[in-house]
């Protein structure tokens, strides 16, 4: 109990200091929201540093981000300069969509992940482990951002798959059940793309934990005892196993809100990977630390589970 | 034994596409920037040993290309324009390790023919030329980040789960905020500041060890479960009672536990790595024109018109996985090998 | 069966009834009567189509609004006085049915339709173009329109004369006064008035609003807004149009603007029949579509060079406050006007044509591109690329070359520098890369440094810290005033050399006579001998070295009737009311 608390202290502040060295970084790098207007040859400076006036930007770093902390407090997290409205309203409706997203992709690579990885471990050498080998350094090879343009193509050619999106034109039109069936059918593709993505590191590394696992002497000595192959596998070898399994796991947490960029940027999914590149680009500060918030939250709190789980899990560990 | 034959078989394989790689100006018919305006996304050419009539010859032949008046921008068979391929051809002077000049090309063909054993790019450049002068920049970048992170990683990682406590969190903590920072925006931000004089080299170099850096925090918490667990095992109590200092165990006890994770996350790193370099090259924060790289072929393929209507572009990625699963049978073999060094 | 009994008119019953409806058909015929009447073909009611856009719009607010998706979609909200034809490229009668100017150039009277209505039923009068106004050039709102609005030094004045005319009043004749009135969009001031009161402006017309609260007088208006996805539009009831059957415009339903943040995207989306509109993208996917055309209906067009002229420029910028001694000594080179002749002439503008745009572009030789036919000075000559004369002029400049062909100064050191170009922009970047290649065919060692956009715009307009950049600019309107602080010496983007309290040089000092010269030439022909000669200044003494001019590329499918773009922007949309689904 005590450790959970002292873990959940430390996450407070963890959260704290990245929010102020990511408002720090911010404003490191050169240039500002109005440069596109600037270059405008219809607009006159003035107005444009008259608006940079207006929206604060010329006031110092400690204002800024007392400003932005007190906004945070208030429920909006800040102001967007490109969207004209508070940060927070457009965070959520975004963050709903990347979880859907992330949440059924990690489901489904870690359903195919596990059985993989199992049977690799224990067919070792042979036929299944070496296809399996292969086919998982050949996805891990081709880049993401390849995979999902591919993918893409494949849509567009056969026509089986919508080319992006989350919903059609007629969305409005459409009874309950054919507004679910839309957006599923909109989401199968990316889904199907990022669990492919992220199931082949996940695939070598339970099969590395189980090989180690199975080789392990106690393994050997249960073997000898006669105990049952099955049970020797999901009772005795999975167990052991588990230490950087569960670390695995609290990193697919963690990295919720993150992994799914590319994927929502080349399949046009509405999540936070589109609004956070286009906020980069174009300097909207406040909407890049909005997100970047979102996502350490889901970090914090990854890396706290796979924690929490490791000292449950591990009875060596507790020992201290 | 056959772990032994296998590792050797890796490190071979290895050995020869790297001596490729650090000997592409032989290999390679052109240089990596010569540019044939006329010529931009042309298709492999091939190499013939019968012509049109049907004729064999011995010695291998290539034809040459023109326009497609139906089709614009592809190409069709000059079949008038014939160049024979010749081997061990004066060409394009290149420096053999920094060091030497040479001109010496192991195949060409006679100007204004072309080869393009993989095609031409956007601006006409041989692609298999860029791909062998790309390996040069890209391996080596794979292989110093994919360095950084995992000796970082142990550094940390074997600390944090060693000692525990404050350290522990402190460290892991650490982690968690480097994990979190944009890291989008500090490599824009770090590239953005640079002045302009640094050569693109060094660039390159100074935002491969960024990334390098970054990456350390997942070995580091694989490593720290590992660590952890390993500390508490028996054989480390007993050595402990014996008077075993920290640095001791660390190293003849503890660490060893942890090559199976650290030799796996190499050989996962280096290939990702491999690949941090597109996505930084597709956001411009790669190397600069005309230096090749890995990253800077497979990211004209981003663009839907090439994906689509050039195939041979998609061949560099291809060829990654004859180049990573080397990496990764030298790991697998390795692996084994430490195995059955007694602990 | 019922027998109905008609009631029995008495004659003045009669008579009355026949004048009280000559009465009301006479005034409904007035208003019909300021209706605009548009002469395309006639075209069916009814449909909806999806058009891809490339963001969110900003904001709702056109005096607020700069970027492009806030501004394509307030255009089919809103109306304005006076229309550019895009077709043409000539004003059009819009809101104000006619005008009238005064001797002097200085007073234009407008005369504004009756009877019109908001997109909420209110009606139009001239106290919203007041109003309006007043919004634009109110200094506290900070409208990116206000600057468009001050002639002469001075912002222009709008007094009201009666319920449906208005004065303007300019410091100064000015010749694009006219063309001022498009993309002045008339706000409703029932709606607008107490934000502007209350000094809320800023926040009104945010796209977080129920549609309710949005009126205009374009063809359509708010129907849905989903963040991040799409945003509907459907048909204004009270619209001013109609066509030449009667029929009062638009003829679509609904349009449906769908968020595609990317090129690519869009191309797929449109070839997968998702949206049936696709405007500006690249040459190459030109082709991947082009394949499909006859049987997928669908057809592209390709309507020549449009406005964006793209350059390639040095640093001329005054140093002497900062802090960069090594580009402060390759100024030297920069600034003589042989060496950017002599780079000029070794660069391969066919070469750029053909690798980057796929042929689908105009070589340039000066800022004007050939899409431009009213402004384009056509006896500018075209000098051919001559490796032999750029080493003429460097020769001629003091340059040399060392035995291995590297170029070095007279102070023996080698010619080299860097290109900034933004890392999203590729076609920038590959023309840079063809710059950088022809180059060291002269023994220049050319880098090229691709910085993401901030950070570039910061190194042009504030630290300096670069050599040398390509840049585009995509001049909004035909008009050389557009361009006004782009050649004149005092003005903010006058890219080569910020700042300058005066000209630096004596053929800048002539560009500022002759720009400030054409703005008050009333006559179109004088103005463009003004013109011309910008354009040979330019073209002789290349502040920018002028590259090429990518053309406008559009598709629809078949089934979309009355589809004319233009290479103005809008270039699909800006007939909208006219388009229909066959």
């Amino acid at each position: 109990m005590r450790y959970l608390t002292r873990r959940l202290v430390h996450a407070m502040l963890l959260l704290l200091a990245i929010s102020f060295l990511s408002f720090a970084l911010l404003q490191w790098a050169p240039g500002n929201f109005f440069d596109d207007m600037r270059l405008n040859p219809r607009i006159s400076a003035q107005t444009v540093d008259g608006l940079r006036v207006e929206y604060g930007m010329n006031r110092p770093f400690a204002v800024r981000y007392a400003r932005w902390a007190y906004s945070v407090l208030k429920g909006n997290m800040g102001f967007s300069f490109s969207y004209n409205s508070p940060v927070a309203p457009l965070l959520w409706a975004r963050a709903r969509n990347t979880l859907l997203l992330t949440s059924m992709a990690t489901l489904l690579a870690w359903l195919f992940a596990i059985p993989l990885g199992i049977w690799s471990a224990v067919d070792k050498g042979k036929w299944f482990d070496l296809a399996c080998g292969f086919s998982t350094s050949a996805l891990l090879t081709i880049p993401d951002l390849l995979l999902f343009l591919v993918l893409l193509l494949l849509a567009v050619r056969t026509g089986w798959f919508p080319t992006g999106g989350m919903v059609s034109t007629g969305f409005d039109h459409l009874s309950l059940w054919g507004k679910i069936k839309d957006v599923a059918n909109h989401f199968a593709l990316p889904t199907v793309g990022l669990a492919v993505v992220t199931l082949p590191v996940l695939v070598r590394h339970i099969r590395s934990a189980m090989i180690e696992a199975l080789e392990s002497p106690f393994i050997r000595a249960a073997r000898g005892h006669g105990i049952p192959h099955r049970r020797l596998l999901f009772r005795y070898a999975l167990p052991a196993a588990a230490n950087p399994l569960i670390s695995l796991l609290g990193f697919s947490v963690a990295t919720m809100v993150s992994a799914s960029v590319i994927v929502e940027v080349v399949m046009s999914w509405p999540g936070l990977g589109p609004l956070m590149i286009q906020a980069i680009l174009s300097r909207d500060v406040n909407i890049v630390i909005g997100v970047v918030m979102l996502s350490s939250v889901f970090l914090v709190a990854g890396n706290l589970l796979a924690d929490v789980l490791l000292f449950v899990s591990d009875p060596r560990i507790r020992v201290e | 034994m056959k772990h032994r034959r296998k590792l050797w078989g890796a490190l071979i394989l290895l050995a020869g596409l790297h001596g490729v790689v650090l000997f592409a100006g032989f290999f390679a018919p052109y240089s990596s920037s010569a540019q044939d305006r006329e010529l931009p996304f042309a298709p492999p050419t091939r190499a013939h040993f019968f012509d049109i009539r049907g004729k064999f010859h011995a010695h291998p032949f290539v034809y040459g290309l023109k326009d497609d008046p139906k089709n614009f921008g592809a190409y069709e068979t000059d079949f008038a324009q014939v160049y024979p391929l010749q081997f061990f051809v004066q060409g394009s002077r290149y420096r053999i390790a920094g060091m030497f000049y040479s001109r010496l090309h192991l195949f060409g063909v006679g100007s204004p023919g072309r080869i393009f054993v993989m095609g031409s790019d956007g601006y006409g450049r041989d692609q298999f030329t860029r791909f062998l002068y790309g390996g040069q920049i890209s391996l080596a970048a794979g292989l110093i980040a994919a360095a950084f992170s995992v000796v970082l990683g142990i550094i940390i990682g074997a600390l944090a789960g060693f000692y525990g406590g404050w350290i522990d969190d402190v460290l892991m903590r650490g982690g968690d905020l480097f994990m979190a920072l944009p890291w989008l925006y500090l490599l824009f931000a770090v590239r953005a500041a640079l002045p302009l004089h640094i050569a693109e080299w060094q660039v390159f170099l100074l935002l491969v060890a960024v990334i390098g850096l970054i990456g350390w925090v997942r070995p580091a918490r694989l490593i720290r479960g590992v660590v952890l667990s390993a500390k508490e095992r028996n054989f480390v109590v007993a050595a402990r009672a014996f008077g075993a200092s920290d640095a001791y165990l660390l190293r003849r006890h503890i660490l060893p536990q942890t090559y199976g994770i650290v030799l796996t996350q190499m050989t996962l790193l280096i290939p990702q790595y491999i690949l941090a370099e597109v996505t930084l090259t597709f956001l411009g924060l790669g190397v600069g024109e005309p230096m090749p790289s890995w990253g800077s072929l497979l990211s004209s393929l981003q663009q839907y018109y090439v994906l689509s209507s050039y195939w041979w572009m998609f061949v560099p990625a291809l060829l990654l996985i004859p180049v990573f699963l080397a990496y990764y049978l030298a790991a697998d073999a390795l692996q084994e090998r430490l195995k059955t060094v007694p602990l | 069966m019922l027998k109905i009994r008609l009631p029995k008119l008495s004659a003045f019953a009669l008579v009355g009834t026949i004048v009280s409806s000559l009465f009301v058909v006479s005034t409904a015929s007035a208003q019909v009567a300021d209706r605009m009447v548009t002469d395309t073909p006639a075209g069916h009611a009814g449909g909806r189509i999806a058009v891809a856009l490339r963001s969110d719009p900003k904001t709702l607010n056109p005096a607020l609004a700069e970027d492009a998706t806030s501004r394509d979609i307030i255009y089919c909200m809103n109306a304005d006085l006076i229309h550019i034809n895009r077709e043409t490229q000539r004003t059009e009668s819009a809101l104000a049915k006619s005008w009238s100017v005064s001797h002097d150039g200085r007073t234009y009277t407008l005369r504004l339709r009756r009877g019109l209505r908001f997109s909420d039923g209110k009606p139009f009068n001239a106290d919203d173009v007041i109003f309006t106004f007043q919004v634009y050039l109110d200094e506290k709102i900070h409208s990116p329109q206000r600057d468009l609005l001050i002639v002469g030094g001075k912002p222009i004045s709008v007094q009201k004369i009666d319920d449906y005319t208005v004065r303007f009043q300019l410091a100064q004749p000015y010749a694009a006064a006219e063309r001022l009135f498009d993309g002045m969009p008339i706000l409703p001031k029932h709606l607008l008035e107490n934000a502007y009161k209350n000094g809320t402006f800023a926040k009104s017309w945010s796209i977080s609003m129920a549609p309710r609260e949005f009126a205009g007088l374009g063809p359509f208006r708010l129907k849905e807004y989903v963040p991040g996805q799409r945003i509907v539009l459907e048909r204004n009831p009270y619209y001013w149009k109609m066509d030449t059957a009667g029929y009062q415009l638009p003829y679509l339903n609904e349009i449906v603007f769908l968020f595609v943040p990317s090129e690519d995207a869009q191309v797929i989306r449109f070839q997968a029949g998702d949206t049936d509109i696709l405007s500006s993208f690249s040459a190459q996917n030109f082709a991947v579509l082009a394949h499909k055309q006859e049987t997928a209906g669908y057809h592209l067009y390709d309507l020549g060079p449009g406005l964006e002229y793209n350059f390639l420029f040095f640093n001329l910028n005054d140093l002497s406050s900062k802090n960069l001694p090594q580009i402060a000594r390759k100024q030297v080179w920069f600034q003589d006007v042989r060496f950017r002749q002599a780079v000029s002439a070794a660069i391969d503008r066919g070469g750029i044509v053909g690798l980057v745009y796929s042929g689908r572009a105009a070589p340039l030789w000066s800022q004007v591109t050939p899409g431009n036919k009213l402004w384009v000075d056509s006896a500018l000559p075209h000098p051919a690329r001559s490796l032999d004369r750029a080493r003429g002029l460097l020769k001629s400049a003091g340059f040399s070359w060392k035995g291995d062909g590297t170029l070095i100064d007279e102070h023996a050191s080698p010619v080299e520098f860097s290109i900034l170009t933004s890392s999203s922009n590729t076609e920038r970047t590959k023309m840079a890369t063809i710059i950088q290649n022809d180059l060291s065919q002269l023994g220049m060692q050319v880098h090229v440094v691709s910085l993401d956009f901030s950070a570039m715009v910061d190194r042009l307009l504030n630290s300096f810290d670069y050599e040398a950049a390509i840049m585009g600019v995509a001049s909004g309107d035909a008009d050389p005033t557009s361009e006004m602080n782009v050649w004149v010496s005092s003005g903010g983007t006058h890219l080569w050399h910020l700042n300058e309290v005066k000209p630096a040089t004596p053929w800048e000092a002539e560009l500022d006579r002759l720009m400030n010269q054409q703005l008050i030439t009333l006559n179109y022909e004088r103005r463009k001998r003004l013109y011309d000669q910008v354009q040979e200044v330019v073209a002789q003494e290349l502040p920018v070295i002028c590259l090429a001019s990518p053309d406008i590329l559009v598709g629809a499918k078949d089934s979309i009737g009355n589809f004319h773009p233009a290479i103005l922007d809008p270039y699909a949309l800006w007939n909208v009311e006219e388009l229909y689904v066959r």
